[in-house]
């Protein structure tokens, strides 16, 4: 279990980090999918069926559609155009900063000052997710319902032809 | 008790009836007729606040809890609940949006319906950030009033408008990242993120060091995203840009409520939370602090009407910041009453903007002079706003500045009670120029025909000035309820 | 065992954050602020995850996770309509364009 975490993660790093830097917007969409993937995987092997699928339902799928018609419909993704936004150069830095950081935070990490709370893994059958979200957080399911018909109304304001 | 119960439901109950009889209504129906389904909304929650505010000053509670129609008899359950203070700031919202509402009658012509309802949506979000018990809802909520706000400035499509979302959408993301950032650490910590909850744990006393990096961490984090949708410096960027490029109805709104709905009020539950953290308090001065100064300083050097207004509104925010961080009972009232003055005072100026752009077709304050003598209302109120603004009695300013000043020379920071009381100087300034400029002076000729705005706008400016002269007035009175219910 | 993963998420997720807010500031491409801003609610929802995984509550850290997702799509459209705007106004997605508010 352990080592399918790993390599989870670490591909999820590499496919994010390629999200950012890469110059042509329809990879970098489908490396975002790649890493919300990798990322769905690693939530199911942690044991949290229902946020995994989710995941991967929605952000692998939906976001990225949404990106691919935005792509589509701004016809941004020709290769001269591309040039035009200088990401290579503008993310070049990129790299650097992450292994500086990554220098700093494994220091801070392996240091004596630093220790997480105790690991108490709970294998929960899902019969409790179902209780924990319909009648503990009702709060959150208002909220829920609220943001989609935020969403909706903000799609007819913006997306409507102009008269 | 029914009473509260059905008050309290109004607050959601209210804004969805209505969002639901607008979308039903054909289309002809719902551009005439919308503006005033939401006058009546407005109406309803400011008539539903006051009451539920003498209701419970009446039964001696200081909160009460309701549920919507869920089932509240489990433990766990995460409830909603309103206390005197949350009252305060409902009442408010309904104010400035009943406000924001008049003002769109002039100033938005197509769109009316859509207008409505993303206004509804913002006033549910604000609604539910102020009633819920729970550090996630609140996010939830949070991120329901930003998506409204972002496309109430894109959804005219000017240029400028859409630039502005654009800015305001990019920062609030990363306030997003940072606050679920640190809301998931003290969730490692704790293991629910329910006030009574948090509260109840001692954060501090049996921890080992290592577990406090976390907590700081998060505290940082957190202060860090609130700061930036308050618009406190340095996270003040995106604030002027979003308030010019706006519909004025628009930067009433924003101004008048939304910033601080949406930080003040996260800046009140974490102070709430974990002001027994001794940075978390010297953070807030500071950043209040500096908000004051360059605000202040920013707001001398615009030209553009609404650009100097919203420095302005920079600057107040760090006032009620410095009454946060007084860290007393003395600090908060004062940071709520002046959370409730800004909201008059500053709609004031918005709609005075709006009243000049309608009748001169500018907001350069360089193209106007001597409008006083043919906007008379329009000047008079712009006065008052600015005296109360730079905390002149008898208006309602000086009494919310002198709490908060108060309350930082009781709790030992006299250093930041001096600072607030020497920048007043600079709020003066900066009005006292942009009221020469626009009001005071000679007439120019172009402006020879020009009338008094009229119908709504000017309801809207006799309304907010009288609430702030009668605030002022009567405040001594209000001290002394609030020691008799208990409060004080 | 257990705690060498849970660090190595946690640094990971700090770098995904970092990469994120770095491509989302540095970039001139209206899109790609959407997908840095992606990017960094990756690594947050897997901070909700851990959190959850460490502290023995993982159905609360579900719930959590769920309505992230929900909020980030809405904010992802939201973001995705704004770009499409200015593209029909200004005929690209550079945000070099974005030059009319200053002061």
């Amino acid at each position: 279990m352990e080592a399918v975490v790993y390599i989870c993660l670490g591909l999820m790093f590499i496919f994010g980090v390629l999200a950012v830097m890469l110059r042509s917007m329809l990879k970098s969409a489908i490396a975002l999918a790649v890493a919300s993937a990798m990322l769905g995987i690693i939530m199911y092997v942690l044991g949290s069926v229902w946020a995994a699928m989710f995941e991967i339902s929605v952000c692998s799928g939906l976001i990225t559609v949404i990106f691919i018609s935005a792509i589509s419909l701004s016809n941004t993704d020709k290769k001269d155009l591309a040039k035009l936004y200088e990401d290579k150069e503008r993310m070049a830095f990129l790299p650097a900063v992450l292994i500086i950081s990554g220098v700093v935070l494994l220091l801070v990490v392996t240091s004596p000052v630093f220790s997480l709370p105790a690991v108490a893994p709970v294998a929960e059958a899902a019969d409790t997710l179902r209780e924990t979200l319909w009648t503990h957080r009702q709060a959150d399911i208002w909220g829920q319902a609220m943001v989609i018909i935020t969403g909706a109304l903000t799609v007819v304001a913006l997306f409507k032809e102009r008269e | 008790m029914q009473v509260i119960e059905y008050s309290a439901v109004l607050f959601f109950v209210v804004p969805l009836a209505i969002l639901l009889i607008n979308i039903l209504l054909p289309k002809q129906l719902a551009e005439k007729f919308s503006i005033y389904l939401a006058g009546i909304a407005a109406v309803t929650q400011i008539a539903a606040s006051a009451a539920g505010f003498l209701l419970l000053s009446a039964y001696r509670l200081h909160e009460y809890e309701f549920s919507l129609f869920c089932d509240t008899t489990n433990a766990g359950s995460v409830r909603f609940a309103v206390n005197t203070f949350s009252l305060v700031i409902l009442f408010c919202i309904g104010l400035v949006s009943l406000a924001s509402i008049l003002v769109a009658n002039r100033t938005v012509d197509k769109k009316r319906a859509g207008y409505v309802n993303l206004l509804m949506m913002l006033m549910l979000g604000m609604n539910g950030m102020v009633v819920v018990t729970d550090l996630f809802s609140l996010y939830v909520f949070l991120e329901i009033v930003g998506i409204s706000s972002f496309v109430l400035i894109a959804m005219f499509k000017s240029d400028t408008g859409l630039e502005g979302a654009f800015k305001y959408l990019v920062m609030s993301v990363l306030a997003s990242i940072m606050i679920l950032t640190g809301l998931s650490f003290i969730f490692m910590q704790t293991g629910s993120l329910q006030y009574a909850h948090v509260m109840g744990m001692n954060l501090l006393e049996g921890q080992s060091s290592p577990q406090l990096m976390l907590i700081y961490t998060a505290m940082i984090l957190m202060i860090a995203g609130f700061g930036i949708k308050t618009g406190a410096v340095p996270f003040h960027s995106w604030l002027p840009d979003a308030h010019q490029s706006a519909n004025t109805a628009i930067s009433v709104l924003l101004s008048g409520i939304v910033i601080k709905v949406a930080g003040i009020y996260g800046f009140i539950i974490l102070t709430g939370l974990f002001s027994k953290l001794p940075a978390v308090n010297m953070t807030l001065a500071i950043m209040g602090t500096i908000s004051i100064i360059i605000g202040a300083l920013f707001a001398l050097r615009q030209n553009h009407f609404k650009r100097i207004v919203a420095y302005s509104s920079v600057s107040q925010m760090g006032y009620i910041l410095l009454g946060l961080s007084a860290d007393s009972i003395l600090g908060l009232l004062g940071a709520i009453v002046h959370v409730f003055n800004h909201a008059t005072f500053k709609s004031t100026l918005f709609t005075n903007a709006a009243a000049v752009h309608e009748q001169t077709g500018t907001y350069d304050i360089d193209e106007m002079g001597g409008l006083e003598k043919k906007m008379p209302v329009t000047g008079f109120s712009s006065l008052a706003a600015f005296m109360s603004t730079a905390g002149i009695p008898p208006f309602a300013g000086f009494w919310s500045k002198l709490l908060i000043i108060m309350a930082l020379w009781n709790s030992g920071l006299q250093l930041f009670a001096a600072i607030a009381l020497f920048a007043s100087i600079f709020t003066a300034a900066y009005f006292l120029r942009l009221q020469k400029k626009v009001f005071f002076g000679k007439l120019l000729s172009k402006f020879a025909g020009l009338t008094e705005i009229g119908g709504s706008i000017k309801f809207v400016q006799i309304m907010l000035t009288v609430v702030t002269i009668a605030t002022g007035l009567f405040f001594p009175f209000a001290l002394l309820y609030l020691r008799g219910i208990g409060i004080l | 065992m257990n705690a060498f993963v849970e660090t190595a998420m946690l640094v990971v997720g700090f770098l995904l954050i970092i990469a994120g807010c770095y491509g989302l500031i540095r970039t001139y491409h209206l899109l790609k602020i959407v997908i840095g801003v992606e990017v960094a609610m990756k690594a947050v929802t897997m901070f909700i995850i851990l959190a959850g995984f460490i502290n023995g509550k993982a159905a609360l850290a579900q719930t959590f996770v769920i309505t992230v997702i929900v909020i980030e799509v809405v904010v992802a459209v939201v973001a995705v309509g704004i770009a499409i705007n200015l593209y029909h106004n200004y005929g690209s997605m550079d945000v070099r364009n974005l030059r009319k508010l200053k002061g």
